[in-house]
């Protein structure tokens, strides 16, 4: 069986993007990927098939005939992915699975979302939730609960998790597409206000359109496209609820850790051997409990590896440089294709003012909270320069 | 929103009815089912159960933004509720809960079903359960 490589990227500036239309985003991603092949690339003769990543959080009746609007690509397979916020990663992990069959020799991986077309967006569906009897749980509130119980079994404080954000919107300020460029403090942190206690407004991230694509492919074509192709080592994906009952679900993420022990176990690699890591960050409370769900620290340590700058740009184990969903922003579909973009960037040494130096492992980590709101998909990829 | 996805569970919703699974112990609430989400076992004999009226707050939000619709703050609690009868395992269940003051809330608190009319759904009362503090133990 081969492996697959990621031999391309393309993204586009994430943010309020008021100007562009949804099929604006995905072809400017689009645009940049193929502009940006270090040996260039004929798309309609080269590209097998695409796998099209989004929510269609904007209802435009997204499938895989939007993509191929969107680009030109027609006479294709085209499929759309939804996986809740795991989305993005889905998609690349599917497309990575045709090709190490050998059943796809290139293939296109995009994933967009306009998130501000809808004034509704997330929090009304999230609100509707037969569970909560109607009334009920937003998503500040699911990842809300983690922290209230992180911080009472592990007297994690709300400094350490504020720190997160602190981190990441200073890694943002640094990154060419990350949508809010501004740092803040741990004070700005706890004194902003409140949305669903313990969490305030900068623990959590921004509403952004966005769109970003990777070209993957098999051995035999991988120098066709580049001579520093990015293998992917290893993948995993998986599910759980703390519906089942494990108190181990009310601070952290099993599905996580199931995953990430999957794509270990497949790549040889364990959490010591990563150098970089892109995780998500939709709540600054996600990334501190993903340290444990991942191995990077023991159970209920998250909060003194923070503290001892271990995922800090300049400390051992770099989490989010490219300033997480936090700073970056979080369009639902591009997400998780565009961790995998930043993690080819820094293996390659190209991530500029984000380089993590000599990065030769890159981890990427995406979760999707679907509409029952009692637990997560979860879903790993370990890339190697 | 619909009305009859509320009538389905108005055993649960009214009378804490539950579903525990005789391969493995777990108490589903307020799902009633033919498959077992923690053991995975299928078809899975499930036996009704009633639940206590008291129970633990495992944790808790208080969430400010919502929708205009929605009465903030709104406060939220996964609490494990033991069976009535003292046997076998507690379920965890989802609930809205009537304390807005977080002094009066903690991992660890105890607090009671009250049953109520929680909202309509346009066409009929859905009637159900909030939690609160008993008055005995509040501080």
């Amino acid at each position: 069986m081969t492996d697959a490589h990621v031999v391309g990227s393309g993204i586009i500036d994430f943010g309020e993007k008021y100007e562009w239309s949804f099929d604006d985003l995905l072809e400017g991603a689009y645009l940049d990927l193929v502009e940006s092949v270090d040996h260039g690339i004929e798309p309609t003769k080269d590209i097998d098939a695409i796998w099209y990543g989004t929510l269609d959080i904007a209802n435009e009746g997204a499938s895989g005939a939007s993509v191929a609007h969107a680009t030109g690509l027609f006479e294709k397979p085209a499929t759309q992915i939804v996986n809740a916020c795991a989305t993005g990663s889905d998609a690349f992990r599917n497309a990575v699975q045709a090709v190490k069959a050998g059943d796809v020799e290139v293939a296109l991986v995009i994933g967009a979302e306009k998130m501000l077309d809808s004034t509704e967006g997330l929090i009304g569906g999230a609100a509707l939730e037969r569970l909560w009897r109607g009334r009920g749980v937003t998503m500040p509130a699911f990842f809300g609960m983690r922290a209230t119980r992180h911080m009472e079994q592990y007297d994690t404080t709300r400094e350490q998790i504020a720190e997160v954000s602190v981190k990441n919107h200073e890694n943002g300020t640094k990154y060419p597409h990350a949508h809010q460029q501004f740092e803040c403090t741990v004070d700005d942190v706890t004194e902003s206000a409140t949305v669903s206690y313990p969490l305030n407004l900068y623990d959590c991230c921004p509403v952004t359109d966005g769109a970003c694509a990777v070209l993957v492919t098999n051995d035999e074509r991988a120098r066709e496209f580049t001579d520093a192709p990015v293998r992917v080592a290893g993948y995993g994906f998986s599910t759980d609820s703390f519906m089942r009952g494990d108190d181990l679900a009310l601070t952290n993420f099993p599905a996580s850790r199931q995953a990430s022990s999957m794509a270990y176990e497949r790549s040889g690699y364990g959490p010591d051997d990563v150098d970089v890591a892109e995780v998500h960050d939709c709540f600054s409370i996600t990334e501190l409990i993903t340290y444990e769900d991942l191995g990077f620290c023991e159970q209920g340590e998250a909060g003194a590896f923070i503290d001892d700058g271990v995922p800090h740009l300049d400390g051992d184990k770099p989490v989010n440089p490219s300033g997480g969903l936090l700073s970056k922003g979080h369009p639902i579909g591009a997400t998780g294709v565009a961790q995998i973009a930043e993690i080819f960037e820094q293996l390659r040494g190209e991530a500029g003012d984000v380089q993590v130096p000599d990065a030769e492992v890159g981890l990427q980590h995406n979760i999707g909270i679907g509409r029952n709101a009692t637990g997560a998909v979860s879903c790993v990829n370990i890339l190697e320069r | 929103m619909s009305g009859p996805r509320y009538h389905r569970t108005r055993a649960q919703d009214q009378r804490l009815l539950a579903f525990e699974c005789q391969s493995c112990g777990y108490v589903s609430f307020p799902d009633e089912r033919r498959t077992c989400k923690r053991c995975g076992d299928a078809p899975a004999t499930f036996e009704e159960v009633r639940l206590a009226e008291r129970g633990e707050v495992e944790t808790f939000v208080v969430q400010e933004y919502l929708p205009d619709d929605i009465e903030v703050p709104q406060p939220l609690a996964i609490v494990d509720l033991p069976q009535a009868d003292g046997e076998g395992e507690s379920a965890r269940v989802y609930g809205l809960l009537t304390e807005t003051e977080l002094d009066e809330l903690s991992v660890g608190t105890e607090v009671e079903a009250r049953f109520r009319e929680l909202f309509d759904d346009g066409e009929r009362p859905i009637n159900s359960f909030k939690f609160a503090v008993p008055r005995e133990v509040k501080r």
